[in-house]
């Protein structure tokens, strides 16, 4: 078998693992990439990244739902475990590598959403400085300022909460108006991104997914030229 | 038809008798702020004082035109709270909110507390059922609410574990809602042993904005027509988002009614839920338009779930604490209107 028929092998098996969520059998493609010595990237791009892809299409389709979700996304970071440790700099080139920071804020414990997104930006080649729940919301603006990220994502799953992103649109804004914020959860709409001067915004789980899915997608096609 | 009282008006129309006109009010919580302050009772005393607590309640009727009256506070978080989940600190616009879950490391050990209805919030509860029957009498209906034996058993072992706990360890699932269908049955048959009318069982983890239909069917609908068949008297399910993939299998839990948010299609709902003699609550916009919405939009959307056919005029959801109350006021007019009154 060529390397480039192990390579359509290897990159088949990891991302119907992640579709199927069978940690397993991505844990085994994983391992025999790296023993094959193929590209790591192109592994995780269109191997890993494209199952996350299928599993998006699949959310939007009403097949898979939230557990569904969950479960695909541990066989996705059971593969990333293993690759992204060996992902070279020289593979990433002049790539577009950006910088998210993400949290639930503060008064609010729900970050199923949030994971999930965050999942997604780290799939499409993202550094991710999750904040986690119930955050403060002067972290927001600290974590932006130290890490000088390009885009800072809200959520929130209550209407109370909800109100709390504004404030940090405007203490983000005020420091430094070149930052993307987007919001999303339950109660959140476009009307309410719009009128809390934010930049994005996610109706749904499954509309965040499709919004970090376009990112993988021009990624990967910037990578493919 | 004559003008009814306001308990014949609900009662006749959740049991399918003629009724002068759809009643209005709200089958989910209203810790409105508006409503503390005409009151002169605030939360978080309203969480936890009897007192405050009827008079919150009572403010719903006074001040925003309800036709009914809600026992049992402001949040839905009374099961998980009396099964040993840590709540967060609840303040005038803030309900409380699970914090840590009791059983996220293991459920061994994990069973229905004999002193359950001595637990977190009951012993108030059954205060201020006590005041609440004798303020309100015979003249209106009464219900109590918490969270049911679903949305309990993903606080107890947190909602992500659970939601992977379906997929993999159906076991796991089975034995916690073992105990949660009983703390389910405790807490209704209470409310209607202190003198609530029905009984509301909010399943927000249960809908499909979390599971599949699939799932529902698999592990929820079993548990509810259990739950709904023990206890005493009748049940209404509320569940959040979009749930027209799974308005039939609401209505099959033997629920006598069913609370829906805007996201789903009342005039279908309407159409399955009759065909089983179910009720539909709802379905005006709590986080859009009652919220955030003008008055003309909330009474727009108030007649439209009047021309789709709601049973009861309400809220989709729980009423966000900082709305409006002219918004509130919306869903009488619009209902007044309708019907000429």
């Amino acid at each position: 078998m060529g390397n480039s028929e192990i390579r359509e092998r290897l990159l088949k098996e990891l991302n119907e693992g992640v579709v199927e969520y069978d940690e397993e059998r991505v844990k085994k493609a994983a391992l025999e990439v790296l023993d094959k010595g193929l590209n790591v990237y192109d592994a995780v791009m269109n191997g890993l990244a494209a199952g996350m892809e299928k599993v998006g299409e699949l959310y939007d389709q009403q097949e898979y739902f939230v557990p569904e979700l969950l479960m695909c996304a541990d066989a996705l970071y059971a593969g990333l475990d293993i690759l992204k440790p060996h992902i070279r700099l020289e593979d990433l080139g002049d790539k577009p590598k950006g910088q998210v920071v993400i949290g639930t804020v503060q008064g609010d414990v729900h970050d199923i959403g949030k994971n999930i997104i965050k999942m997604m930006f780290e799939v499409a080649g993202f550094t991710v400085h999750d904040l986690g729940r119930d955050v403060p919301l002067e972290k927001f603006v600290e974590e932006q300022l130290r890490t000088d990220a390009e885009i800072v994502a809200l959520s929130a799953m209550m209407t109370t909460t909800m109100m709390g992103m504004k404030k940090v649109v405007e203490m983000i804004k005020e420091r430094n108006p070149n930052v993307a914020i987007m919001l999303g959860g339950a109660p959140v709409t476009r009307d309410t991104a719009d009128l809390f001067g934010a930049d994005g915004y996610a109706e749904s789980a499954g509309n965040a997914v499709q919004e970090a899915i376009k990112m993988i997608g021009r990624l990967r096609e910037m990578q493919n030229r | 038809m004559a003008k009814m009282s306001l308990r014949d008006r609900f009662w006749n129309r959740f049991t399918g008798k003629d009724t002068d006109m759809t009643p209005v009010g709200c089958t989910t919580t209203y810790g409105v702020i508006a409503l503390m302050k005409k009151c002169g009772h605030e939360r978080p005393a309203a969480d936890t004082d009897p007192v405050a607590m009827t008079e919150l309640a009572l403010a719903g009727p006074s001040y925003a035109g309800f036709e009914w009256v809600k026992a049992m506070g402001w949040d839905i978080t009374a099961l998980s709270d009396a099964m040993g989940c840590t709540l967060g600190t609840p303040k005038i616009d803030l309900q409380y909110f699970i914090k840590a879950h009791p059983y996220a490391e293991s459920i061994d050990g994990l069973e229905f507390p004999k002193d359950f209805l001595q637990r977190g919030r009951f012993p108030a509860y059954k205060e201020h059922f006590r005041l609440l029957k004798e303020k309100v009498g015979d003249t209106m209906i009464i219900f109590g609410e918490s969270e049911g034996a679903f949305t309990c058993a993903a606080n107890l072992v947190g909602t992500e574990q659970f939601m992977k706990w379906c997929m993999k360890e159906p076991q796991k699932v089975e034995k916690v809602l073992e105990v949660t269908k009983e703390a389910a049955v405790a807490a209704a048959n209470f409310a209607f042993d202190n003198g609530a009318d029905y009984y509301v069982f909010a399943e927000p983890t249960s809908g499909p904005a979390l599971l599949s239909p699939r799932i529902y069917k698999k592990f929820v609908l079993p548990v509810e027509k259990e739950i709904f068949k023990r206890v005493k008297g009748p049940v209404v399910l509320h569940i959040c988002a979009n749930t027209d993939p799974i308005i039939e299998l609401m209505c099959e839990t033997g629920a006598a009614g069913i609370s829906i948010e805007e996201k789903a299609d009342m005039k279908r709902a309407v159409e399955i839920a009759h065909q089983s003699g179910v009720k539909v609550f709802g379905n005006v916009s709590t986080a859009v338009t009652i919220f955030q919405g003008k008055p003309d939009a909330v009474y727009e959307e108030s007649r439209q779930a009047l021309n789709n056919g709601t049973d009861f005029l309400c809220p989709g959801c729980g009423i966000a604490p900082n709305s409006p109350l002219e918004n509130l006021l919306q869903l009488k007019k619009a209902r007044d209107d309708h019907f000429n009154a």
